[in-house]
């Protein structure tokens, strides 16, 4: 999960492996502080895999990329 | 999760970000008065759980995600100190979970220039970047260091 210059950095990174998903930084930042937010509150209670989808799906996260296991 | 395991965890948190680095299960035992084994077997189940990772060598806090127990290519400078974050993603969770603004520093995997970016307001001043995510979804806790 690393951050690149541009899609063309990308590309040369990935050297012929399949490309996984990319997303602006903006919208990194957006998931990251949906994702995270509650960590540190003595409230905290682990999140379900529900919970996380609809983060994601909140974001348009929804291909199947972005489909997380459901145990 | 029961409710023992999720005090320990929070307590393990909240030592995380006293210390600015994970604290060993010694630390952790004098805090709780309970004994280091006992905090071990806490983590264990805590890990197995996905909300701690340990180092399988040795036992220590690998991620509290998302702050890394050992160096990273991420570095993140919020809420007056450097903390290292365990990939891109973590590294804007960690201004998330501080509630904090935040400098993250890193380098293009591609290219090793330097990257620098500020996080004000939740967001970051150079929109330019990308994130890329090798791994789906579905596979992230396989190997959740990998990813």
């Amino acid at each position: 999960m690393n951050l690149f210059r541009s899609e063309e950095h990308i590309g040369r990174w990935l050297g012929g492996r399949e490309p996984g998903a990319t997303i602006p930084v903006g919208k990194l930042s957006e998931l990251a502080h949906a994702w995270w937010d509650d960590r540190l509150s003595p409230a905290w209670r682990p999140h379900t895999p529900n919970g996380n989808q609809a983060i994601l799906g909140r974001l348009g996260l929804t291909a199947d990329f972005w489909r997380l296991p459901h145990p | 999760m029961n409710e023992d395991d999720l005090a320990l965890r929070n307590l393990t948190y909240a030592g995380f970000v006293e210390l600015g680095r994970a604290p060993t299960a010694a630390e952790v035992a004098a805090l709780t008065g309970r004994g280091q084994a006992e905090i071990l077997s806490g983590w264990e189940r805590l890990h197995a759980g996905h909300a701690l990772v340990l180092d399988p060598a040795t036992g220590d806090i690998r991620m509290a995600n998302p702050f890394s127990g050992v160096p990273t290519a991420y570095r993140v400078q919020a809420a007056g100190r450097w903390w290292y974050a365990n990939c891109a993603w973590d590294a804007f969770g960690i201004c998330a979970a501080l509630h904090s603004d935040g400098r993250i520093e890193t380098s293009c995997p591609d290219c090793g220039e330097p990257l620098h970016v500020a996080v004000a307001g939740q967001r970051p001043d150079d929109d330019s970047l990308l994130f890329h995510c090798l791994v789906p979804a579905a596979r992230w806790w396989d190997d959740i260091v990998f990813t």
